[in-house]
């Protein structure tokens, strides 16, 4: 059993060296646009394990993400942006005089745009997890709206629907995948702590966890609070990366972009959303080549429909729901015991093999 | 049960092997490019637009007005145009790896887009950081321009239309007075009716407008308002807003006897507002274009190939901006005399007098366009042109 720990931390830290040199080599080996959208997938890895802590791993249908991003997005924006570009953007009505000369590093401002999140979640969470199944998914939709609705309107402080930008932009992988390792590594410790295992007992059944002794209200709201924290920290970092952020961009639609990651990578397992945000973001680019005018061996010429790339993404999902209802991962996880696993049985089956 | 195991493993593999076929796919393509580019001298020209999601619509107007002037003009500087169109999803980050990709995988001289302001601003700050510019065809928000000096546009911006709408209350109607009513949900209606204002006071001075009231994204009982508009007087009124609100406001302002004439911006070119108000008089408003009395020669060219090219579809004014937006990149080319982007980008901050099918066009320093306006009426049951107004 020891011996078996002590492999699993050597080969812990040589998976995350091995990370750490593959991010190095793409640092300096590939493209703006290529490191765009590894960066775009980091935020979507961010997203799509938060959204699984509460919807696969808590049983909590929550539609409220992109509600939660737009708090964290718009918080960062503000502490961040110069005063200057402040004075330009906010030429509708000035900016609030207390935040107009306003300039935060970044590291703060995106973390404070996690925490601020944090408290919209603990706030909406109150009244709103009382309910369950679709009556919650209907609620947390609505008070994703109302932030909308709220930053639409408070335009001395967010200078309402015209959008701010000069934004500080960050380009380095470096800091998106190390915000996306820190949050699988904290919901991984949280997922193998006391809470974690009483998150899965309520989703699993509600009143045998309650029987158990399990306080449920306490333990959904921690859930939904956690999983708001880092909604809003992706939505911090995205701010980063579009350098823009404007209301109209956390429409109730982005959630589903993030629920359908976490149903293509499997509910209940944080490896199938990483792995699944790396195909979809990725995915989504690489399939370009079908939307573009295609030529088949000089035979048949094909004129370039847009929105074909969405169609290719319908028929996965259709095909995952059909016959792989799980996901990807379903509810396993990649880790070092299934690989070790793996590993003994097939040393089992060649020793039996050769016997 | 080893059996079902077998079946995911098969299914995995398949995944498997899509991904890498795509792979391989994309792959191949990316080492045809520098043949591609070795042997034929080209300008490449990126277009992002919304061709799918919530923006499609127009996005595809655009798109349609863009290639035809490409069929029409296909040419510049001898060289061959070649256009690189894609979709961004009406989304910002889908618009901010377009235009990224646009410049990175695709090296573009220059790119046109998109609908939708807010797109256009996550496209903008990657196109100055690589020095390339981008004319936009029809985003209105004034901040789009705004801090770039690689971004330019083809459309009047907001606060135009509302300095539009003013000079003509105040010149061909001859209004003293005026009252404005305003959606305050809307950055749109508070941005045109808060330049109206400041207009309006500078020609008729402090005083002139009598009365503001405000409603909200959604109303449909206006009779407060308009009671208190027509205690006021005015010799006219200013309501910009969504065409489903105004439409009720007009017509229930007529009802209630408000015989003046109301005055409201280009969202108001709606089938819904038309059938609100189509028994009413009076009611005038500004947009991009027309199609019943061409503004230039160019406005002609546009709408002869238009009706050839599609003619199922009566011509709109988002297509003649695309057109306007490719004439002008091709236009700008020539000017500089050579493809490279930055002395494009000098050519186009120094547009001035641009004969599109649109008006004239001359850029300021933001680089938005101050051009000429089309103000439509409401008679007959029709919107009817009434006449344009040139920028001073």
């Amino acid at each position: 059993m020891d011996e078996q720990l002590r492999t699993k931390f050597i080969l812990n830290i040589v998976f995350l060296l091995a990370v750490a040199l593959l991010i190095y080599w793409g640092q300096h080996n590939l493209n703006n646009f290529e490191i765009r959208i590894l960066n775009l997938a980091a935020i979507f890895a961010i997203l799509g394990v938060s959204l699984n802590l509460v919807l696969g791993f808590t049983g909590m249908f929550s539609l409220g993400h992109a509600g939660f991003m737009c708090v964290g997005a718009y918080t960062t924006a503000i502490l961040t942006m110069s005063p200057g570009s402040k004075a330009i953007i906010y030429f509708m009505e000035p900016i609030h005089p207390v935040l107009a000369n306003i300039q935060w590093p970044l590291l703060p401002a995106i973390l404070l745009g996690g925490i601020t999140a944090a408290v919209f979640g603990f706030v909406i969470g109150f009244p709103a997890l009382r309910l369950r199944d679709d009556y919650l998914a209907i609620a947390t939709l609505g008070f994703s709206e109302i932030i909308r609705i709220i930053v639409t309107n408070t335009i001395t402080i967010t200078n309402g629907a015209l959008g701010l930008k000069n934004i500080p932009s960050i380009k380095s992988l470096w800091i998106y995948w190390l915000a996306a390792i820190l949050t699988i590594l904290v919901i991984k410790r949280i997922l193998n702590s006391s809470w974690g295992y009483a998150f899965r007992a309520i989703r699993d059944n509600e009143i045998a966890a309650e029987a158990m002794g399990i306080n449920i209200f306490k333990h959904k709201l921690l859930s939904f609070t956690i999983g708001a924290f880092f909604a809003g920290l992706a939505g911090a970092l995205m701010a980063h990366l579009i350098t823009s952020v404007d209301p109209t961009m956390f429409r109730f639609l982005f959630t589903f972009q993030i629920l359908l990651i976490v149903v293509l990578g499997g509910m209940g397992s944080i490896s199938g959303s990483v792995v699944a945000a790396l195909i979809v973001t990725i995915g989504m680019e690489v399939l370009r080549i079908v939307e573009q005018p295609m030529d088949l061996f000089g035979v048949v010429e094909i004129p370039g429909l847009p929105g074909m790339r969405m169609v290719i993404f319908s028929i996965l999902l259709l095909l995952v729901i059909l016959f792989y209802r799980q996901g990807l991962m379903g509810t396993r996880e990649f880790n070092w015991d299934w690989l070790l696993n793996k590993l003994d049985r097939l040393k089992d089956r060649m020793r039996g093999e050769a016997a | 049960m080893i059996k079902l195991r077998r079946g995911k493993y098969v299914l995995l593999m398949v995944l498997l092997l899509t991904v890498s076929l795509i792979a391989i796919g994309c792959g191949g393509s990316e080492k045809d490019e520098p043949a591609e580019t070795g042997q034929a001298e080209v300008i490449k020209i990126g277009v992002y637009e919304p061709l799918t999601g919530t923006n499609a619509a127009g996005g595809q107007m655009t798109v349609e007005g863009i290639e035809l002037a490409n069929q029409l003009y296909p040419e510049v500087l001898g060289q061959k145009v070649e256009l690189v169109i894609v979709d961004n999803k009406s989304e910002k980050q889908e618009a901010a790896n377009a235009v990224e990709r646009l410049i990175g995988q695709e090296n573009v001289n220059l790119i046109i887009g998109s609908y939708g302001s807010s797109l256009s601003m996550s496209g903008g700050p990657i196109a100055m950081d690589n020095g390339i510019p981008v004319i936009g065809c029809s985003p209105t928000n004034p901040a789009v321009t705004l801090d770039n000096d690689y971004y330019f546009r083809v459309c009047f911006i907001d606060p135009f239309q509302g300095t539009v709408m003013s000079n003509y209350a105040v010149n061909t109607l001859g209004a003293k007075t005026a009252a404005i009513v305003q959606d305050v949900q809307q950055d749109y209606s508070v941005g045109l009716a808060s330049y109206f204002e400041k207009a309006f006071v500078a020609s008729n001075g402090e005083g002139s407008i009598v009365e503001k009231v405000n409603y909200n994204t959604g109303d449909k009982d206006f009779s407060a308002q308009l009671t208190a508009i027509k205690a006021a007087n005015p010799d006219v009124i200013f309501a910009p807003g969504n065409f489903l609100e105004c439409g009720i406001l007009v017509a229930k302002a007529r009802e209630l006897g408000i015989t003046v004439p109301i005055l409201g911006g280009d969202t108001w070119e709606a089938e819904e507002f038309l059938n609100q108000v189509k028994d009413y008089q009076d009611i005038y408003f500004s947009t991009h274009f027309t199609a019943e009395e061409p503004v230039t020669p160019v406005s002609t060219v546009f709408l002869d190939e238009y009706a050839k090219a599609y003619p199922d579809k009566p011509a709109n004014a988002f297509g003649a901006l695309g057109f306007d937006t490719y004439i002008l990149a091709l236009d700008a080319i020539e000017r500089a005399g050579s493809a490279e982007p930055e002395a494009i980008k000098n050519a186009l901050a120094a547009t001035e007098g641009f004969e599109g099918a649109t008006g004239i066009i001359t850029l300021d320093a933001n680089g938005d366009a101050t051009k000429t306006a089309v103000i439509k009426k409401v008679d007959g049951g029709q919107f009817v042109y009434e006449s344009k107004v040139d920028p001073q």
